[in-house]
């Protein structure tokens, strides 16, 4: 049997070095190296794209064995998935790595933001829908059960024309 | 607090003091009352793993039992997950502590309700040894660099290899594996760099050990060439300047620091 969860991880050493090039001009150089803890397999890269392959081929690895008992065409629909969140992944990551390596303060603040926007919006949209009603009266209650119960109606002469047309195919 | 002189003898005695003692870099062995407790005592692999589960958590406060099972047998029922846990925390129970009476509490293995910790004050283990030889080290090292120098000694000796080598594919060990790795890293480098005019065959020892953690450590190789040239031995530096190029081309695909060059060329230069 298959199984459904299945955990893997990583350790991603870097080390900057900062020099002067000949011409006088700060660099900066990230030696980086990377080990798949379940299998031990390590590569040392100082391009972050040679990570995300790295990255990349282990988890493919991982998802080929944990779906070689499926038919092939399920097979190759899990694999077309995760390859395209991977794509999206090499696309977006190296730069927000680089990103969070210059600035990781700002980065997490940033994400931070974000998840509070959404937050955010969602207890607006909600209390907005909530107070709505928090000061209904009588009358509006009345007006609500009158709507309600027109959709109903609609409902039910709506579904009446479908068994209509179902029973005309049969 | 010691003065800091007797901070290091503190930090050490603190071994012979406690009669539990734990060994965890480059192999695990567990002492009771100075007696190494053999593998056979531990009947089965779980409760080792268990031990040492405890052991990296250390630092963490109390783990709730459920947490616990799911980090270790996350892959197994969860009835055989209680099952593991309970065998293999009596097996610990009974490896280092046989004289505690049934139900009585555990003095190393603290639980409150469902949540367990390791009472780390009453163990000594070669890792958090290692961590105040460091800290101390480093807090010493531009007021007092020759007391920093001994600490970092000291710490260099206690790391005979890489964290609980046994589980090298566990996802748990390894993140406490790589921070002990960069912290003995910095301090042998600091200390070989330390050495160079004083004693240039440590340095030299010291920068090949730390090659052997990590063959593209760069200084390690720079050490290496400043220590030869002190020891007048110029073909050896200048092959370090060659093997540290090899292995950087190779692995990175990127020259040696300017650095590195200008000290290259210095040798050279030398008639």
């Amino acid at each position: 049997m298959s199984k459904i969860e299945e955990t893997t991880s990583f350790v991603i050493r870097f080390t900057q070095k900062m020099f002067n090039d000949e011409n006088g001009e700060a660099q900066v150089q990230w030696r980086s190296h990377i080990r798949h803890i379940q299998s031990g397999k390590e590569q040392r890269f100082s391009d972050f794209s040679k990570a995300i392959e790295f990255i990349q081929s282990q988890l493919a690895e991982l998802t080929l064995q944990a779906m070689e008992d499926k038919p092939v065409e399920e097979q190759k629909g899990i694999l077309e998935k995760s390859f395209n969140i991977w794509k999206k992944v090499a696309l977006d990551y190296p730069k927000k790595m680089m990103e969070t390596i210059k600035d990781p303060k700002a980065q997490v603040e940033q994400i931070q933001n974000q998840v509070s926007q959404v937050g955010e919006v969602i207890s607006q949209s909600l209390e907005t829908e909530i107070n709505q009603w928090r000061a209904a009266s009588k009358a509006d209650i009345s007006q609500l059960l009158k709507a309600v119960n027109s959709i109903a109606a609609d409902m039910n002469v709506l579904k009446a024309k479908v068994d209509e047309i179902a029973k005309d195919k049969s | 607090m010691s003065l800091p002189e007797n901070h290091i003898e503190t930090i050490l005695k603190r071994k012979e003091e406690t009669p539990l003692k734990i060994d965890t870099l480059g192999y695990f062995q567990v002492m009771l009352q100075n007696q190494i407790i053999p593998d056979s005592q531990w009947k089965r692999d779980i409760a080792v793993q268990l031990f040492q589960f405890f052991i990296t958590i250390r630092n963490q406060r109390a783990l709730h039992k459920e947490q616990i099972i799911y980090q270790l047998w996350g892959d197994v029922s969860q009835e055989a997950g209680s099952r593991n846990f309970k065998a293999a925390l009596h097996n610990i129970l009974k490896v280092i502590e046989p004289d505690k009476p049934s139900r009585s509490p555990s003095q190393y293995i603290i639980r409150q309700g469902l949540t367990y910790r390791f009472n780390k004050e009453a163990i000594w283990i070669d890792i958090d040894c290692l961590d105040e030889l460091i800290t101390f080290g480093n807090q010493e090292l531009h007021q007092n660099p020759s007391l920093a120098a001994t600490a970092y000694q000291h710490a260099a000796e206690l790391y005979q290899g890489i964290y609980l080598p046994n589980r090298i594919y566990e996802d748990w060990a390894a993140e406490e594996r790589e921070r002990i790795q960069v912290l003995v890293l910095g301090a042998m480098m600091t200390l070989a760099k330390f050495k160079i005019k004083e004693n240039p065959m440590e340095s030299i020892r010291l920068a090949k050990r730390t090659l052997s953690i990590d063959a593209t450590w760069e200084d390690a190789y720079r050490i290496q060439m400043e220590a030869y040239m002190e020891e007048g031995n110029r073909p050896m530096a200048v092959r370090a300047y060659r093997q540290c190029q090899q292995i950087l081309q190779k692995e990175f695909e990127i020259d040696p620091l300017p650095e590195t060059k200008a000290l290259f060329k210095k040798i050279s230069e030398i008639e």
